[in-house]
């Protein structure tokens, strides 16, 4: 009981970004608290912006004044490596484009403690009442998301798991309209999402009884080394990865994916299919290769099967979908899958770790602007009771509205990764990979699906186009300029990652050449 | 196990005095029957019949749960705090104040916001 | 010796009150045995030399965790039942063979422990449970536990949101409150003073004691109508008070 605690060394500088998004989420606490009601959302939009704006220049200059750190920083709690960085511009990008989806137009509801259709609700309506707790929510979720791909232990990995998620859950109850399927979406969510918490707790318990520490780094030398306790190694990562693996949508864990995208608010769904996505495959791929690296001749067939399903079901049940937000839900599962496959191109050799990195890391580029865009384009399509949700509703709409048709039709065609959309680069750079690493079969069954996929994308685009439209049919409302710059930005970056990638992919690559810090 | 002795003790002395206040009442008091002393006590208001199982709680109580559970979790970082505090220093201060003031911005938006407010 | 005594004892009161939260048919009944499991849970903790986990366990887990399941059962409704018709089919099966197969797995668990000697015990209490947290929690985790601290804005921005309802006119003050009490004097005659007590003459100041008037006579307003109807229902009605309610019955 004797001696001081020497105080621990935290890089301040290289944490920044995360603690601008943090602090800028403490002010917008306070903000709610202390400026009136008037003054809020004149607050917190240029609070929300510029914080994520000067995150993204924090990296930025990170990464290129000050060099890639080969070390983790405070206390090796959180790795800032090149993957990392590259991950957060992506997500800080990404989170600053939804946010200006979220500010757009009224996507949210008055007062979410009244009974749905209650003349309560319909009062707060007409008092014009807004929760503009969405915005400090929002960036309480960026942080976590920012934590996530970087934790290099995983206790750290848990609580940003949690930081990322616990907004989450709640803004998906938010929704305008259709508030029943939104509060039902907010629910299922909120307990399947604590149910994989659980799991990933559990599986992080059983490897620090198996490892003795919770650090990825020594998890992987305990991998060699340790033995006689395979039983809690195997059980222990077999849950590390059902709580990851919930978290992208892989099947057979996909099934809350269509519900929430459907019910949330649909910037919310943007942002959940494009930040959480990233945050979470950020994640994923350093538990498994940091961490788990060593046991990979274990986890691999299990992630092949598991990528496997996820295409096939992911392009499969979208072709049975009526909701557009289903549908892009169930795209998303299946780029999910895609996705994996790069996780499974992975080698001994650090040249193929690095392609496949690149690979995943270029295509959630590239996936994450295309669907925030789709997805920016759903809310711009509306019939009286808020979004024309159902497909039938979208026919005919080339005739009516042929820009908007036209930039959606671009956008399912970047899903489908036809040739000139990034979707084309991304698809090929992961597979590519996948091949010299030796998982053709795979890469066959992703070239299947992603024809199946591009059925049921051609197929929204033959609506589109060539059906008559309804005479009562939705009418599109001129977006907001918010709304309009996601969409503008969105076709801008799918272009140009379709048809000159090569900035993106070197930076991609050059990020992935150091690997992660170990 | 001698780092309960003094909670024993105090468990015991509760113990005690409970029993002794509830055992020592019959004696002393004076005993003049009347219902209203033995119906149910409702800060004066009169009794009204007891909706079947208790009825229900208003929903408001949530905030107050809520910000019990956060104040509550505090509590589990503070204990080791100050058990450490001499060997932590000054960091170990600054940190728990950061963390305090941190969590104390929730408490007051949900003050300033009239969540602690009854009616 | 005293580490086995306070096991044994233990064991059998929480299995008992394991036992008695599954199979009691109130839910708050179970509510309280699980928090009897939580408390015994602590003590053992306590005697297996981790004071801190049993202080969390008490502190989180009985105090705050159990309240939040009661505060649940109580917004529900104590006596709701829920429905018991199984919609998943072959539910209870499935139920008992998962149930079967984690106890198997926590058997094989605990057998390993009696294999084998629980080891590194001595050197994680080297400086004692509590400061050797601290020390873990204040260099190497103080990350994790600062951002903790977002967790626990969020879960109280999401309360506010979820169930807190904006005033959107402002609260009356007692200035108002005595204005409508007035007005309401003034258009109905209905008293804008409380009830009156036990009065001058009364001998009692309980709450069936009607008050008396200066004259003697009973004040019909002091009537307590729930305890006056009991009262009725067993025959011992003071005769002043039937009168004045049978004469407000007529009045009507």
């Amino acid at each position: 009981m004797n001696g001081t605690i020497q105080a621990p060394t935290i890089e301040y500088a290289l944490l920044a970004p995360m603690l601008v998004v943090f602090g800028a989420a403490i002010v917008g606490v306070l903000v709610e608290a202390f400026a009136p009601r008037y003054l809020r959302s004149a607050i917190h939009v240029p609070l929300t912006l510029l914080s994520l704006a000067g995150a993204f220049a924090l990296t930025i200059w990170q990464a290129a004044a000050k060099g890639i750190p080969t070390k983790a920083a405070a206390m090796g709690a959180v790795a800032v490596d090149g993957p990392a960085l590259f991950i957060w511009g992506t997500i800080l990008v990404l989170a600053f484009v939804s946010v200006l989806l979220i500010k757009g137009e009224d996507h949210f509801v008055a007062a979410a403690s009244a009974v749905p259709g209650s003349a309560e609700e319909e009062q707060a309506l007409h008092e014009g009442a807004a929760h503009s707790e969405i915005y400090p929510l929002v960036l309480f979720a960026v942080g976590g998301m920012l934590l996530f791909p970087a934790a290099n232990d995983l206790l750290v990995a848990f609580v940003a798991l949690e930081v990322m998620s616990l907004p989450l859950y709640l803004l998906c109850g938010l929704a305008r309209r259709r508030r029943l399927l939104s509060q039902e979406a907010a629910v299922k969510y909120f307990l399947l999402g604590a149910f994989s918490s659980a799991f990933f707790l559990y599986g992080t318990a059983l490897l620090y009884g198996y490892a003795g520490s919770i650090d990825l780094a020594k998890i992987s030398t305990a991998v060699g080394s340790v033995g006689g306790q395979d039983t809690l190694l195997y059980i222990g990562a077999a849950m590390l990865g059902v709580g990851l693996l919930f978290k992208i949508g892989a099947a057979p864990f996909q099934a809350w994916k269509p519900d929430v995208y459907q019910g949330a608010p649909t910037p919310i769904t943007a942002l959940m299919a494009s930040g959480t996505l990233v945050a979470a495959f950020g994640a994923l791929v350093r538990v498994f290769w940091v961490g788990l690296g060593g046991l990979d001749w274990d986890w691999r067939p299990v992630l092949y099967g598991v990528a496997i399903l996820t295409m096939v079901v992911g392009a499969v049940l979208a072709i049975t979908q009526t909701d557009i937000k289903r549908m892009l839900a169930y795209s998303s599962i299946a780029h999910g899958g895609f996705l994996l496959v790069g996780v499974i191109a992975t080698g001994k050799a650090a040249a193929q770790n690095a392609s496949a990195l690149s690979g995943i890391l270029f295509y959630l580029v590239a996936y994450g602007f295309t669907t925030v865009g789709a997805f920016a384009v759903v809310t711009m399509v509306r019939d009286a009771g808020g979004e024309a949700w159902h497909l039938s509703r979208w026919a005919g709409l080339g005739k009516r509205s042929p820009l908007l048709a036209g930039i959606f039709a671009f956008f399912l065609l970047a899903f489908a990764g036809i040739p000139l959309t990034s979707g084309f680069f991304g698809k090929y750079a992961v597979f590519q990979a996948a091949v010299s690493g030796g998982a053709l079969p795979l890469v066959i069954v992703g070239v299947v699906a992603s024809a199946v996929a591009a059925f049921f994308y051609v197929r929204v685009i033959v609506l589109m186009f060539f059906s008559d439209p309804a005479a009562d049919g939705p009418s599109i409302v001129l977006p907001s300029r918010g709304t309009a710059a996601v969409v503008g930005l969105a076709v801008l970056a799918t272009v140009v990652l379709g048809v000159y990638p090569q900035p993106v992919l070197d930076l991609a690559h050059s990020a992935a050449q150091s690997l992660f810090v170990r | 196990m001698e780092l309960y002795v003094p909670i024993l003790v105090l468990a015991v002395l509760a113990a005690g005095f409970a029993v002794f206040s509830v055992g020592i009442a019959p004696f002393t008091g004076p005993k003049r029957w009347n219902r209203a002393k033995l119906d149910a006590y409702e800060c004066g208001i009169e009794p009204t019949p007891q909706p079947v199982g208790g009825g229900r709680f208003p929903l408001k109580y949530m905030i107050t749960a809520m910000l019990f559970i956060v104040f509550d979790i505090e509590i589990i970082f503070l204990y080791p705090w100050a058990v450490a505090f001499d060997k932590l220093g000054v960091f170990g201060l600054v940190e728990m104040v950061l963390f305090i003031v941190t969590v104390l911005v929730a408490y007051a938006y949900v003050w300033r916001r009239r969540g602690l407010d009854w009616d | 010796m005293g580490e086995s005594i306070t096991f044994w004892v233990l064991a059998v009161v929480s299995v008992i009150a394991a036992l008695g939260l599954v199979f009691s048919r109130r839910a708050v009944y179970s509510a309280l045995m699980l928090g009897v499991v939580m408390l015994s849970l602590a003590v053992l903790y306590a005697v297996q030399d981790a004071p801190f986990l049993a202080a969390v366990q008490i502190i989180v887990y009985t105090g705050a965790v159990m309240m939040l399941f009661l505060f649940v059962l109580m917004l529900v409704g104590v006596d709701s039942s829920d429905s018991l018709v199984e919609t998943i089919r072959g539910q209870r099966f499935w139920a008992i063979v998962a149930g079967l197969g984690f106890a198997a797995l926590l058997g094989l668990g605990i057998g390993n422990t009696l294999i084998a000697a629980p080891k590194g015990l001595a050197v994680a209490n080297q400086n004692g449970n509590v400061p050797s947290l601290a020390e873990l929690i204040f260099t190497r985790h103080v990350f994790a536990f600062e951002v903790t601290s977002a967790l626990l804005i969020t879960a109280a921005l999401g309360a506010m949101v979820l169930a807190h309802r904006e005033r959107t006119e402002p609260k009356p003050t007692q200035r108002d409150l005595s204005r409508a009490r007035f007005v309401e004097f003034g258009r109905h005659g209905k008293n804008p003073a409380p009830l009156p007590g036990p009065g001058t003459y009364a001998r009692h100041n309980a709450i069936d004691m009607p008050a008396l008037l200066p004259d003697g006579t009973v004040s019909p307003l002091s009537v307590n109508r729930v305890i006056a109807r009991h009262e009725a229902e067993e025959g011992t009605l003071a005769p002043e008070v039937a009168q004045i309610l049978q004469q407000e019955e007529e009045g009507k």
